[in-house]
């Protein structure tokens, strides 16, 4: 099998995968990084979105040969000891319910305000389009990414 | 509020190695009503350990419900317990916990006496504990913070200090709960345990498990229910990088049907084994199957529903209240309306899968299951296997909704790693997940009313007719089953009333969706009662009120009654709320619909626009929910958003279509999800009482569906008597 190197939360590693294989496998079963998860392996939930190059992607529909150029941030990644305004917004409002979806919609949150700091309610709408949340914290959603803006601007 | 237990052993108190005491409960003699096992076994619920850290045990499955959180809350409260030094430690499978199933919205209801009763017996064999060693009378002292509290002197005693005394204290017989006015952790937000592992990754779900010599698998069944295999070429599958072997799983081979009623036959199918999970999914596309369909009724969604149609004149009867026949020949006037409502799957987030190591007689499963009681039974039944050959661990769940009440997943791993010989994580793809579903069953609904002079109901006939997922051997027959409970709104409000089940046989695999029959039946009856409304142009709500009739108790079935008193206080808060009073621009429309269930009642207002093109927008929903006291507002209150989003995404969208036998549908794009822009403003309160806590897992579902066709039908004056609403 070919092995690529890839750089994951700002470190190197190197993994022995074909060349098809998406990104998403590699994180969950070769790295261990299961905290991006698996829900449709069509770019159709959301539950696997990761940043690349600082884009929120579906590591689902992306093989590990074309993430080889940039950093990519998994959840595991996104902060220290859980102090992103998205995280820290997020256990203020108790956002979970199963939680199966909320790495994918921390990314995608964390994403939109990386290029938005602060999205109207439409923006939150359509940058959060692509996750799926089965549970509907989906209020719940829109009111933390509003609060992480605010913790933005402090 | 005194609970006597005639029971002196109903603790057990014990000293660890480490010097923590453990407390013991013996769960059964907390139900008054339960029998007494044989063999006593005491749950170790309540662990405080020497360094002042207590550990709660949290029994039950987490499924995204918040349980995890609230029943240790309960038994931290009447412990008097530091919540900030509390660590939850979630329970494997164990006949010591009596009953572990979550479903049924029962998590509360079941178990807030027993966590009371057991908090409560701690704390006071620690307060008697503190007062031999202060020499003072137990009256004078109370718990919090986990420390004992001596009221007249401000002195403390804490709880880790009191362990070698408490140990020697003869166990009280009766409890004291504490009143509930002076709660400190039950009513408050609590966020959720587990929450800083949720936002950071570090939760562990089944489908993360890994295990030292794990090997990965999936699932090709033959989409068609009730088909098998005919032959396979596995060629290709196995030049597959990463394929370690192809087995097929053959549900004959293991005695046919185990898992209860209605059961699908959960093996037919070939397994990849892979050293990924990539690999197996990779192997299972090169699989070339020839399916055996000679044993399905190729079934379709339109002959399935024609033959629904077909079964209303021929029903049993499930409840006759009064002569139904009588109040039609005196009626004023009568009306009646059919209804269609849809199979449904459920689509947890994370899809079906299960880890097994099953070797050496040793069958030790990490399994996303609402029901390891079903699943016990069914490794028993399927190896030959006695109780303690099982090991059951109950791994964070990404949603249940009822799907993972049955284990045919856990079943499937079960058989692969025995057969090889190594630990398995079987993980199924969304496709299989949707088209291997036990569906909410689809039916037709009829309802017919007689009306005297002033349009109020004298006669009420509800006939639902569908295959049921309570039928036992669904296809070969056996005995019928219900959708429609004698104790169905509304029972018990009208003098005659007759409520009527048609069976019709089906190969659809049909299971509990979550709020189970009323998630179907809710739409046709409170629909219904707004088409009463209008023909007798009387708002929706007066005539709601009208119908429910004075407050008093009604009783239902047996000793069941309920409190018509707290579905009017919700109505009529609700309608406060919405402004259901006040005016909407053109096209716009309001509708409502409020219900009991489990234990609690709860009033929904949809608001929507329609526009020229017949879009809906739901514009916002306000919830008035009494479901007696708050354990968690914070867990409550999702429960109430999430049961109101599924609903109406149920309503907008969800439909699962049958084709020759198989489900049509099989991800995101065909079985639609609601997404962020569709999601309204939702507005919810609770009424305050004193209460016994009541189910809320499953009632705000319901009412939702109605409520929104009812405001859709305000918005445009168009009936919705078929769902999905949009196609
Ligand atoms: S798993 Fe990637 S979008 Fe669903
Ligand atoms: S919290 Fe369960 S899917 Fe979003």
């Amino acid at each position: 099998m070919p092995s690529y190197t890839l750089t994951v939360n700002s470190v190197k590693k190197t993994v022995s995968v074909d060349a098809d294989t998406p990104l998403l496998w590699v994180l969950r079963d070769e790295l261990g990084l299961t905290g991006t998860k698996y829900g449709c392996g069509k770019g159709l939930c959301g539950a696997c979105t990761v940043q690349y190059k600082g884009n929120a992607v579906r590591s689902c529909t992306l093989t590990v040969d074309s993430v080889l150029e940039g950093n990519i941030t998994t959840i595991e990644g996104l902060s220290e000891g859980q102090n992103h305004p998205v995280q820290q917004a997020w256990m203020e409002l108790d956002v979970p319910q199963c939680g199966y979806c909320q790495s994918g919609q921390i990314i995608s949150a964390a994403t939109l305000l990386s290029k938005n700091p602060n999205p109207t309610e439409e923006e939150i709408n359509a940058g959060m389009a692509g996750n799926i949340c089965r549970c509907g914290t989906y209020t719940r959603i829109r009111e933390a990414v509003q609060l992480a803006a605010s913790k933005l601007d402090e | 509020m005194k609970n006597t237990l005639k029971r002196r052993n109903f603790i057990k108190l014990t000293v660890s190695a480490s010097g923590a005491l453990i407390a013991g409960v013996h769960l059964q003699s907390c139900m008054p009503k339960k029998p007494l096992a044989e063999v006593h076994q005491f749950s170790p619920l309540i662990k405080i350990d020497t360094d002042g850290w207590i550990s709660l045990i949290a029994k039950n499955p987490e499924i995204g419900q918040g349980v995890k959180t609230a029943l240790p809350m309960i038994l931290a409260e009447e412990l008097g317990a530091n919540w900030n030094k509390v660590e939850v430690v979630q329970a494997d499978y164990d006949t010591i916990y009596d009953e572990q199933w979550a479903g049924g919205s029962y998590a509360i209801i079941l178990n807030w006496d027993l966590m009371r009763t057991a908090g409560a017996m701690v704390r006071q064999v620690l307060i008697e504990a503190a007062s031999k060693k202060m020499n003072l009378p137990v009256e004078e002292f109370i718990t919090k913070n986990s420390k004992v509290f001596h009221t007249k002197s401000n002195k403390t005693l804490p709880f880790e200090e009191l362990i070698a005394e408490a140990s020697q204290i003869p166990l009280p017989e009766e409890v004291e709960f504490k009143p509930t006015d002076s709660f400190e952790i039950v009513g408050k937000n609590i966020p959720q345990v587990d929450l800083d592992k949720l936002v950071s990754g570090g939760a562990e779900f089944a489908i993360d498990i890994k295990l030292p010599e794990m090997v990965y698998a999936t699932v090709l069944k033959n989409p068609v229910f009730e088909g098998g295999v005919s032959s396979y070429d596995d060629a290709d599958a196995r030049l597959v990088n990463g394929v370690i072997d192809i087995i097929e799983l053959n549900n004959a081979a293991y005695g046919g049907r185990l898992l209860g009623p209605n059961s699908p036959n959960f093996v037919n199918g070939v397994a990849v084994i892979a050293n990924s999970t990539w690999a197996s999914f990779k192997g299972a596309k090169k699989l070339k199957v020839v399916w055996d369909n000679s044993n399905s009724r190729k079934e379709n969604t339109t002959e399935l529903f024609e033959r629904f149609h077909a079964q209303l004149p021929n029903t049993s009867i499930e409840r006759k209240d009064g002569d139904i026949a009588k109040a039609k020949r005196s009626a004023a006037s009568s009306f009646e309306a059919i209804y269609e409502v849809p199979f449904l799957a459920h689509a947890t987030m994370e899809p079906m899968n299960c880890t097994v190591d099953f070797r050496d007689d040793l069958c030790e499963v990490w399994a996303p299951t609402q029901n390891p009681e079903a699943l016990q039974e069914g490794l028993i039944k399927l190896f030959g296997l006695k109780p303690e050959q099982i090991k059951i661990h109950l791994p964070r769940i990404g949603g249940a909704f009822g799907r993972r009440y049955y284990v045919d997943y856990a079943m499937d791993t079960a058989i692969l790693s025995k057969k090889i010989g190594k630990p398995v994580k079987l993980t199924w793809t969304r496709e299989e997940d949707i088209r291997h579903d036990w569906y909410r069953p689809g039916s037709v609904q009829k309802i017919s009313a007689s009306l005297d002079k002033e349009g109020m109901v004298t006669g009420w006939q509800h006939i639902l007719a569908n295959a049921s997922r309570k039928t036992s051997l669904g296809r070969e027959g056996g005995p019928a089953g219900t959708e429609i409970d004698e104790y169905d709104f509304p029972a018990g409000l009208v003098p005659n009333l007759q409520l009527e089940y048609g069976h019709v046989l089906s190969d659809v695999p049909l299971g509990q969706w979550r709020a189970v029959a009323a998630s179907a039946n809710a739409f046709p009856v409170h629909c219904f009662l707004d088409e009463l409304a209008f023909l007798n142009k009387m708002d929706s709500i007066d005539y709601f009120l009208k119908f429910l009739g004075p407050k008093r108790m009604v009783p239902v079935v047996g000793d069941y009654e309920f409190d018509v008193e707290r579905l009017i206080t919700v109505v009529e808060k609700v309608r406060q709320m919405s402004g259901w009073d006040t005016p909407l621009p053109k096209g716009q429309g309001r509708g409502f619909a409020a219900r009991k269930g489990a234990g609690s009642f709860i009033a929904e207002v949809v608001t929507v626009r329609v526009d020229e093109n017949e879009k809906t927008k739901i514009l916002r929903v306000d919830a008035v929910v009494d479901c007696g006291i708050v354990v968690n507002p914070s867990g409550a209150k999702a429960q109430v958003e999430g049961g109101i989003l599924e609903g109406l995404c149920a309503a907008l969208y969800g439909e699962i279509t049958i084709k020759d036998g198989a489900a049509e549908q099989s991800n995101f794009h065909d079985y639609k999800w609601m997404r962020m822009g569709e999601v309204p403003g939702i507005h919810i309160e609770f009424i305050k009482n004193e209460l016994p806590p009541r189910g809320l897992g499953e009632p705000p579902l319901p009412p939702a569906i109605p409520a929104l066709a009812n405001a859709i039908y305000a918005a445009t004056g168009k009936r919705i008597r078929k769902l999905p609403i949009v196609k």
